[in-house]
């Protein structure tokens, strides 16, 4: 009988000078929370499943739809077919993967009011997600109870990522100081994203990942990485010397604004109207020019000064400068804010 | 001082559709200025009320310009200012 529990089926990894067995039996020991299991997020399951990392708890909110299938590498049709929600079909297909480290599969919308208990106990964050009012709730909770956590991002052919230890290196607000206002950058539903980008900057998310877990933090990449495939450009942009020097409400001052609910979206049912509204505190307003322009693949975009207004997945989305949106075709609102971060992004 | 703006693709319809401009200053603001003279649509994308804006970050020959000294950075021939945003997909 084949024994999978051997720690001999990474020896390949344990080989590595950088690894070693002692690298290897502290992966093993080791718990990580992955928010987000979409492109980013499977690309990151599927390495550190296979690495050993001991303990994986898969957060994700959506379901399965066939355009997932171009580069979230863990789905297939059948988990399309049997309508599965991500976290849940990524969880068998890593325990099918890897039968001796511990899967546990979460299907639910992160926000300020329960990712303080989905990284309890974690001993490193992953980014998957898509959205920057994640990016900010896991940095703060991860400077508060200096965790170390690793950013990742994609959109078209290009990818960025950057490692946060912290106290050690610049935190996500020393670098960006705040989100793009919704409607005024891209999103991979407006922009498209390439296959091959996800699974580099994931990939190079999974590396800073073990390096951590294994003992080595000294070997991080400190710096901002950023890569567009498509262009045949990769950056290296020093971002080191910025701890300390600028005035980071989060690292410096401990102020936790995201966890705090200062900042963030607040959604609503609206009863009897098949509808949800979002809000939005972000204080920047919207350009309803630039809005329009992102969503002019999708079809019909009309918009006067006071909304805007196109069509999408069946909805009909109504946005207002301040960032409100309302999204009529549903009552769910984990679906809605799903097509929020889709289409007006943040 | 000649020096080459990098546009990141977002930007890159409200400044001609260029991946890059060259324009002439002697400090990090005075070429972001010229550059919106040349495409005045990037004025409002990089700056509100003359401060620039706090989601878009500068790099000079892939250096913060926080930790150097800001717009007022002195640029020097062949030198690349590059705006970089935040990538949010995922």
């Amino acid at each position: 009988m084949i024994d999978f529990k051997s720690i001999d089926r990474y020896s390949r990894q344990m080989r590595f000078h950088g690894v070693g067995e002692e690298g290897q039996r502290k992966l093993l020991a080791s718990k990580v929370t992955l928010c987000g299991c979409g492109a980013l997020g499977t690309v990151l399951a599927n390495n550190l499943a296979r690495a050993g990392v001991g303990s994986i708890k898969v957060v994700d909110r959506d379901f399965i739809e066939p355009s997932n299938l171009q580069r979230q590498v863990l789905f297939d049709e059948n988990d399309v077919t049997e309508n599965l929600p991500k976290a849940e079909a990524a969880a068998r297909k890593l325990r099918a993967i890897n039968s001796s480290i511990n899967i546990e599969s979460v299907v639910t919308d992160i926000d300020r009011t329960n990712i303080e208990s989905l990284c309890e106990g974690a001993d490193l964050i992953l980014d998957g997600t898509d959205n920057f009012e994640i990016r900010y709730l896991i940095n703060d909770i991860a400077v508060k109870y200096n965790k170390p956590w690793v950013y990742g991002g994609v959109i078209g052919s290009n990818g960025m990522t950057m490692t946060i230890i912290p106290n050690q290196t610049p935190c996500l607000r020393c670098v960006f100081e705040a989100a793009p206002s919704p409607g005024s950058a891209d999103t991979c539903e407006t922009a498209g994203v390439l296959g091959p980008v996800v699974n580099i900057i994931a990939s190079m998310q999974a590396t800073e990942a073990i390096k951590i877990l294994s003992g080595k933090p000294e070997t991080i990449n400190k710096e901002l990485v950023q890569i567009d495939v498509w262009e045949n450009t990769y950056r290296r942009v020093k971002i080191a010397p910025l701890l300390g020097k600028v005035d980071c409400p989060c690292c410096k001052h401990r102020k936790f604004e995201w966890i705090d609910g200062e900042f963030g979206s607040q959604t609503t049912s609206l009863c009897g109207r098949n509808a949800v509204q979002i809000s939005n505190r972000t204080p920047n307003k919207i350009k309803f020019e630039d809005m329009a322009a992102q969503l002019k693949t999708l079809g019909d975009v009309s918009f006067n000064k006071f909304m805007l207004k196109f069509n999408a997945e069946d909805c009909e989305f109504t946005v207002f400068p301040d960032g409100r949106a309302i999204i009529k075709g549903t009552s769910d609102i984990d679906r809605a804010k799903t097509l929020y971060a889709r289409y007006i992004g943040h | 001082m000649a020096v080459k703006i990098q546009i990141p693709t977002p930007l890159r319809p409200h400044a001609g559709n260029l991946a890059s401009v060259e324009v002439i200053a002697i400090t990090v603001g005075e070429a972001l200025g010229e550059l919106c003279k040349l495409h005045p649509a990037m004025e409002q994308r990089l700056f509100d009320n003359g401060q620039l804006r706090r989601f878009v970050n500068i790099f000079i020959n892939d250096e913060d310009m926080r930790y150097l000294e800001n717009l007022a950075t002195p640029v020097k021939d062949g030198d690349e200012v590059a705006i970089i945003p935040a990538v949010a997909g995922g």
